[in-house]
């Protein structure tokens, strides 16, 4: 089955440590200009496995980037989240605009 | 038992990170699951990213941060002295934000509120907030991986 988030069109993004307030202040930029550098990706397919804690302001700078994807039309995926990643998520209600990817294999 | 810290700091972010690894090695002792100890360390961050973000927009001020355990009762205080909050209810209703602009997502107080068993926000603008917070560490709470810390005294009452 083919994936929405697997084809040319996606701009991954792997994300690591602790995103809190001040590493999202410090990621966001970055994660923007790679978007702008990628005119083509529709989608943005972010992933978490490197990622051991995520607070609100995680959670803030993750809906500026889908907010940044949306007006261009695009939208964002997930993948690999952990166990209070997943949580905050809910809690956030980012799974409403964020799909998570079920968990991938090593890619073959 | 009964332990207590209370430990002074600059409002910089990096104290973020700082202030929820205090936390954490302060609750190793009472052995609680990898779930508890996030949602309490993310309890923290919330209420010290406050202090950096509100409390002290320009210039970084003073947090203290409090922390007791007894019998696996937890009480945390996060104590600033900065320009306080002028409308608290306002402040703690979920997806509320002073500052929507810097991608704040209004969700801090609410947060604190589902990871904690209680939570009390004292503020008089111009002098200062105050968060008190309590958990009990319950028995279910408590992990049972014993590698981890190489230890295996439960919480004894």
């Amino acid at each position: 089955m083919k994936e929405a988030c697997s084809d040319a069109g996606t701009l991954l993004i792997p994300l690591s440590g602790e995103l809190d307030h001040c590493r999202s202040n410090l990621i966001r930029e970055e994660i923007e200009r790679k978007i702008l550098h990628s005119p083509k990706a529709e989608t943005l397919l972010l992933d978490f496995s490197q990622v051991s804690f995520m607070d609100s302001s995680g959670v803030g700078m993750i809906i500026g980037r889908y907010k940044t994807m949306k007006k261009r039309g695009g939208n964002v995926c997930a993948q690999n989240l952990r166990p209070h990643v997943d949580k905050m998520f809910h809690l956030a209600g980012l799974h409403r605009i964020i799909r998570i990817l079920p968990e991938q294999e090593e890619n073959a | 038992m009964t332990n207590q810290i209370e430990l002074a700091f600059p409002s910089l972010p990096e104290n973020e990170a700082f202030a929820r690894m205090v936390i954490s090695s302060f609750l190793v002792p009472l052995n609680p699951t990898l779930s508890v100890l996030s949602e309490i360390r993310t309890a923290v961050s919330e209420a010290v990213t406050n202090c950096v973000v509100h409390a002290y927009p320009l210039h970084p001020g003073k947090i203290l941060l409090r922390a007791l355990s007894q019998d696996g009762f937890i009480q945390l205080e996060i104590e600033d002295y900065g320009q306080g909050i002028d409308d608290i209810d306002k402040a703690m209703k979920p997806f509320f934000s002073s500052k929507p602009e810097d991608e704040r997502s209004g969700m801090g107080f609410a947060l604190m509120q589902s990871f904690m068993d209680h939570v009390v926000v004292q503020s008089t603008q111009g002098q200062g907030t105050k968060v008190i917070m309590t958990r009990l560490i319950k028995l279910d709470d408590l992990s049972d991986e014993k590698e981890d810390s190489g230890k295996n005294d439960k919480r004894t009452s």
